[in-house]
């Protein structure tokens, strides 16, 4: 399979033009093959090779986006270089197994390849293919062959079905690049375009599964005077859009991200409708953020065993290794939990009850739907939403100038909460706000919000061990090691803690305010005057 | 990459059947080869069913090394070039001649070819020039067929009388035995005998065999057409035995 990536093929038409030893991949109509060759060189056609080849990627099309292609075919993955919609170069090869995850693979090669594409997500089978090769030769009178040719098809599934693409890729010699662009220039006479799908890209197609770049921050195509009703439906309908396409990643438990997603979504809609507050009848709106937050809390205990287990390796590492095997009972109750777990919410989530709740939010958000009307409907978003902005900015500074080392642990949990909004406000709303400045003052809050999302997950972590711990007791080994993990885990909240201080003063500091008021003042007063109407 | 050249000052002693043979056992084990056809004869040329060299320029390094990358033809198995012959190439001493350094520059003309092939094996005229010169400077290990007969043994030792007198490394030489009958008693002899006198003497000892005349009627490496022959397996186990040696300490 190695090189069998394609290349446009340009200049086909002069004649006799060096491919200076690239090779031409060319689609071809039915029936031409390479008995058409025959007569004008003296070729030798070895027989045709078939084989099904599995591809393989995530749901975010890590690998294809990243410019690769995992293959399996005779009972070995092959991952490659992307060439268009094609496997280039093999890059590493490994035997077949069970393997889901980068961790799951053997070899060093494969694993450090795949480790930074595929990250916490599961790889499943795209497409299955079965394609024929039949190679061919091209002499010269001297009998030295001048030009080799590979005739492909490809077809969906396994077996013989309808040709998908029927294609040849003409590959020069080194020293006989002429030779070789005859050899295109007959076959372009008999109707082979230089142009045309790549084969995986028809298959892609044909099994209605083409590579879509994901991601949980759409573009929604607001402008400042969009209506803030509209903004926040588009906003709201789009993430919910995100969500329901992570339902069956959630009930086949292909990897953990797909609910981490899911849940994101549900809290991002949530924050969207009390972040512009009165876009939507306020009685209304409360209705559908309770059916978020049950939807969302059904899934708690999943997500929260995913995390404890996503930390193990983390977890054994922060004990001495004596102590490490106590771990294991623990994380073999988590196991079996998180079974139980998966099982309840793949039927939760296919129950009519819960289908009836999604649907109720979509119909609730459709653009279609009448609602009464409500204070902000109205209003430009683009004002609005930058006077929240700086509202919230405040609010956090005003919560950091009264954080010291002894301000309790809730306190900063509730500049945490506070930062998370003013995220999702800016995230939401980042295509209205002028690029650079936007850019950087979100990057200064990511940090700070990294720095609070480590002293609260520690915080967290060791509440839930001292709870698992409450309820099991067992053993005094794995009484030490739940023991000493608290103790690590408190040392590493500390850190964290002092961390906090340095991400503050950065996002908090006289210069990032003048920052914010620089860039959400000025178009707080829109031309529409709309300031006014807004206050009502 | 690694500069190997098959050489000998006497002719038909199996130097161009060596430098196909081993330049394609060198492929199949791997490495990338170019084959460099310095014999104005060209039967490596021949065999590979490739056109003679086209003409080019040769009045400098520069020049002579572009004017050799436009030549190099990719033989019928991948893995494996040739630059073919020309007859122009009798005229690389009166160019190498009138070059400052006149006895380095081939190996300055193929380090051009480094990113691009791991091994060099050049198949040389039999006779001493300087472009003898520049291939024993140029050269990582230089692979002298010697058929066990007295004649073989007298050039062997001319060669090992230059290489002292031009005060060159004579571990560079690596003698070998070619085309050699078990049944004669003086083949047996010579190589009972020979090898103590040369240290880099290769133990590897090529069989005379019909089946590698056959090559001119294949044109083809006799690799390619009799795999298992007793040939065959020798240039093989030659290729194991040297590639290691040149590999080592360069």
């Amino acid at each position: 399979m190695a090189g069998m990536g394609a290349t446009s093929f340009e200049g086909s038409e002069s004649g006799g033009k060096v491919l200076n030893g690239k090779s031409v991949c060319l689609a071809l109509p039915e029936g031409v093959g390479p008995e058409c060759l025959q007569g004008k060189w003296e070729v030798d056609i070895h027989p045709q090779e078939s084989r099904v080849l599995a591809f393989w990627d995530t749901f975010e099309w890590g690998l294809w986006f990243n410019g690769h292609i995992l293959y399996s075919t005779g009972g070995t993955y092959y991952l490659c270089a992307r060439e268009g919609g094609w496997p280039g170069a093999v890059l590493c090869e490994e035997r077949a197994g069970d393997r889901r995850f980068w961790k799951d693979f053997e070899t060093g090669a494969m694993r450090a390849r795949l480790e930074g594409m595929l990250g916490l997500r599961g790889l499943a089978q795209v497409a299955e293919g079965t394609f024929r090769l039949r190679r061919c030769d091209a002499r010269n009178s001297e009998g030295k062959i001048v030009c080799r040719l590979e005739w492909s098809s490809l077809s969906a599934g396994k077996g013989r079905g309808e040709d998908l693409v029927h294609s040849c890729r003409v590959l020069p010699l080194t020293g006989y690049e002429p030779e070789a662009a005859r050899l295109v220039q007959h076959l372009v006479r008999r109707g082979a375009l230089t142009s045309g799908d790549d084969p995986l890209e028809a298959l892609l197609r044909h099994v209605g599964r083409m590579p879509r770049l994901y991601t949980l921050r759409p573009v929604f195509g607001l402008k400042m005077d969009t209506p803030a009703r509209e903004g926040v439906g588009r906003i709201v309908r789009a993430i919910l859009e995100i969500a329901e396409s992570n339902v069956p990643g959630i009930v086949s438990d292909l990897d953990t991200e797909f609910l981490h997603d899911y849940r994101i979504c549900l809290r991002k809609v949530r924050s969207a409708l009390s972040l512009v507050k009165d876009a939507y009848p306020a009685d209304e709106t409360r209705r559908i953020r309770i059916v978020l937050g049950d939807l969302a809390r059904q899934t708690n205990r999943l997500r929260d065993l995913d995390v404890y287990l996503l930390a193990r390796d983390e977890y054994r590492e922060l004990l001495p290794p004596i102590l490490r095997p106590a771990l294991d009972g623990m994380f073999k109750d988590f196991s079996a939990e998180r079974e139980q777990e998966v099982r309840r919410i793949s039927l939760a989530m296919g129950a009519e009850s819960t289908r009836r709740l999604f649907r109720e939010v979509k119909e609730f958000f459709a653009p279609e739907t009448v609602h009464e009307p409500s204070p902000a409907a109205c209003f430009p978003v683009g004002a609005l939403v930058f006077r929240r902005i700086l509202k919230r900015y405040r609010k956090i500074r005003r919560i950091a100038a009264n954080i010291g080392a002894e301000t309790p642990d809730e306190a900063v949990h509730r500049l945490r909460i506070e930062c998370k909004k003013l995220r999702y406000l800016m995230e939401f709303f980042a295509e209205l706000i002028p690029g650079g400045e936007g850019a950087e003052l979100l990057r200064l809050l990511r940090r700070l919000q990294n720095r609070l999302g480590e002293f609260n997950d520690a915080l967290v972590q060791q509440r839930s061990l001292m709870n698992y711990w409450g309820q099991k007791r067992s053993g005094t080994k794995a009484a030490l090691a739940v023991g000493g993990l608290v103790a690590m885990l408190h040392h590493r909240q500390q850190q964290a803690r002092g961390l906090i201080d340095e991400a503050l003063e950065g996002f908090c500091g006289g210069s990032t305010a003048a920052a914010f008021k620089q860039t959400f003042k000025q178009a707080r007063v829109p031309a529409t005057g709309t300031k006014r109407t807004a206050r009502q | 990459m690694k500069i190997l050249s098959s050489y000998s000052i006497k002719g038909g002693v199996g130097k161009t059947a060596l430098a196909v043979n081993l330049a394609f056992a060198l492929r199949e084990a791997g490495h990338r080869t170019l084959l460099l056809d310095l014999d104005p004869q060209g039967a490596a040329t021949f065999y590979f069913r490739v056109a003679g060299a086209e003409k080019f320029r040769m009045r400098d390094a520069g020049a002579l090394a572009e004017g050799l990358r436009c030549n190099i033809r990719e033989s019928d198995f991948p893995g494996l070039d040739i630059i073919p012959s020309n007859l122009g190439y009798r005229h690389f001493d009166i160019l190498l001649d009138g070059m400052a350094k006149r006895r380095r520059q081939l190996r300055k003309v193929l380090e051009e070819f480094k990113p691009d092939y791991d091994v060099i094996l050049m198949d040389c005229p039999p006779n001493i020039t300087l472009l003898s010169e520049n291939v024993f400077r140029a050269s990582d290990a230089i692979l002298v067929p010697v058929i066990p007969t007295v004649l073989s043994r007298r050039t062997l030792e001319q060669l090992a009388g230059f290489f002292r007198d031009e005060e060159l490394p004579a571990g560079m030489l690596r003698p070998f035995f070619s085309m050699v009958q078990k049944r004669n008693r003086m083949h047996r002899e010579i190589m009972d005998d020979l090898p103590a006198s040369y240290p880099g003497f290769l133990k590897t000892a090529i069989p005379f065999s019909a089946d590698v005349e056959k090559m001119g009627l294949h044109r083809m490496p006799l690799l390619a057409y009799s795999r298992a022959s007793a040939a065959a397996t020798a240039y093989r186990a030659l290729c194991d035995e040297i590639f290691p040696l040149v590999s080592r300490g360069k």
